[in-house]
């Protein structure tokens, strides 16, 4: 099967190009018209087949998403709210919270204390300073002497990045399940009675946890408020109802600690240890949930130059755990719904962004050579009309504030373009081997 | 002009200018990156590229008296 895709599809291509080709060929000569122009349609008619099968896929990937998100919508309805009955409190498992915190001076306190007010009976924090050079570890210390429950444990190491922080915050967990988050998360009071209650079902290996934007406060942090609301309610949910969701987000995930120990904790590899971490779990079987009401509130880059360094580095990361784990990709009969994860997953980061940049250079090419520019309006009005749709759908599956599903309009008309424009970089320079570094995001300690 | 045609005249114009800043970011934000202070190398290791020995982490091995003495370090 796998053999026949790869090699019987371009043959096909291939052979249908060639035979329009050598017929072209013999109309020019015959009516002794320019190749030139044969060729710029050519070209022309190429793009807008491709743009055409992109668009019906489009169609077709938010008609899923919103379908099958709706289906787990309903699952929580019938799970009903988070009420945990008395008699069950007293056995309720101990979770080990695991904060690795790089310079996090800023907002660590805020982010420790509100960790101390979960509701939750049993549980500790483990804050892993990974050799910060900043206070980091003074004002984690002083929080923890400040609260005389014992519950905060801070250690601190040599830098060795967020994965290796992670690593020995489960080594030195003395809880069954583990929270990580990131040091700059703020947690809803119920994030752990929330997520716990998943794991009655003994296949499923973690829980992923809902974020949202904390410092909304101009149009590049409402439209990424936007864009989260939009990715975790409508593909995170679908991919719950699948129980195959493919990123566990860094700022709150809860795993099993006996599952993380048996795929090795986070690996160093790529730029993207949650998505690599994710993928590691579905390949060896574990199912992995999402539950919407534990939410986790995050800082995110409200100056553009910010914003595109973490989306170059999230971009390279997911192409770099894409590609480690790409032998599934030509295995559906072994690999089953990880194949597809796969394969979607590259859909969204590469064939995604480079179709909606080729698509604009195409139309206002066509537009400005040709006087066709209504043809570039309705494209964008497709897109949007699909943007807005999916905006007001998960504003209110997630009860948001509707003004977000403005902020869909302004995200299609220059935001994606911009952002899509700095994926697509990314994606050659991963390509081409170009060495990177971690972009660590400057907080402004809005939480 | 009906609407169709200012909408579309808006559209060209931000997807152009959109595209055009869309490649002047990615291109300011490389800048930054490279200018950014990288950390600091010492002469000796540029000179030999070793890596610097961990004095602070490096194990006390008691030596014979007399090369304490030497050293000034009181064994016993």
């Amino acid at each position: 099967m796998s053999k026949l895709v790869r090699f019987g599809l371009p043959v096909a291509v291939l052979g249908t190009f060639a035979t329009l080709l050598s017929l072209s060929y013999e109309s020019v000569v015959k009516s002794k018209a320019s190749f030139a122009i044969l060729f710029e349609n050519y070209v022309l008619a190429a793009i807008s087949v491709y743009l055409l099968v992109f668009l019906v896929l489009l169609i077709f990937r938010y008609a899923i998403l919103i379908l099958y998100s709706f289906l787990d919508h309903l699952e929580t309805i019938k799970r009903g709210p988070v009420v945990i009955e008395p008699a069950k409190e007293a056995s309720l498992p101990m979770v080990s919270l695991v904060v690795p915190a790089y310079n996090e001076g800023v907002v660590i306190e805020a982010a420790i204390r509100s960790l101390l007010n979960l509701d939750y009976p049993n549980y500790e924090i483990l804050v892993i300073d990974d050799g910060s050079t900043d206070d980091t570890y003074e004002k984690a210390r002083g929080v923890a002497s400040e609260s005389m429950s014992g519950k905060v444990r801070v250690i601190t190491k040599r830098n060795g990045g967020k994965a290796e922080a992670l690593n020995t915050g489960m080594s030195q967990a003395r809880g069954e399940f583990i929270l990580n988050m990131d040091g700059d998360s703020k947690m809803s009071s119920n994030v752990l009675r929330a997520c716990i209650r998943h794991f009655d079902d003994p296949r499923i290996g973690a829980v992923a946890g809902n974020v949202k934007v904390i410092n909304r406060e101009n149009i590049w942090s409402n439209i990424q408020a936007l864009e989260y609301v939009e990715g975790l309610a409508m593909a995170r949910k679908a991919q719950s109802f699948m129980r195959a969701v493919n990123i566990i987000p860094g700022p709150l995930g809860m795993f099993r600690k006996s599952v993380l120990q048996e795929v090795g904790g986070y690996d160093h590899d790529t730029f993207a240890e949650d998505c690599d971490l994710t993928l590691k779990l579905l390949v060896r079987g574990w199912h992995i949930a999402y539950e919407p009401a534990a939410v986790a509130w995050v800082e995110t880059p409200s100056r553009l130059l910010d914003l595109l360094k973490q989306r170059y580095r999230w971009t390279r990361g997911i192409l770099q755990a894409t590609s480690k784990h790409s032998a599934a990709l030509w295995q559906p009969r072994k690999a089953g719904i990880n194949c597809f994860i796969l394969w979607y997953m590259l859909f969204e980061g590469i064939m995604w962004p480079f179709s909606t940049v080729l698509g604009n250079l195409f139309f206002a090419y066509v537009g400005l050579q040709y006087g066709l520019a209504v043809l570039l309006f309705y494209w964008w009005l497709q897109l949007t009309a699909l943007d807005v749709i999916a905006a007001a759908y998960c504003v209110i599956i997630e009860d948001e504030d509707p003004k977000l599903i403005y902020y869909s309009i302004m995200f299609r008309l220059f935001y994606i373009n911009i952002i899509d424009i700095s994926k697509v970089f990314a994606t050659i320079e991963e390509w081409r081997g170009n060495t990177m570094t971690w972009g660590k995001l400057d907080r402004e300690g809005k939480l | 002009m009906d609407l169709i045609a200012i909408l579309t005249t808006v559209i060209l114009a931000t997807t152009i200018g959109t595209v055009i800043i869309g490649v002047a970011a990615y291109a300011a934000f490389k800048l930054r990156d490279k200018r950014k202070p990288k950390a600091k190398v010492t002469t000796d290791n540029k000179a030999t590229g070793d890596v610097p020995e961990p004095i602070f982490l490096k194990r006390y091995m008691p030596t014979s008296k007399v090369s304490s003495k030497v050293s000034g370090a009181v064994v016993d």
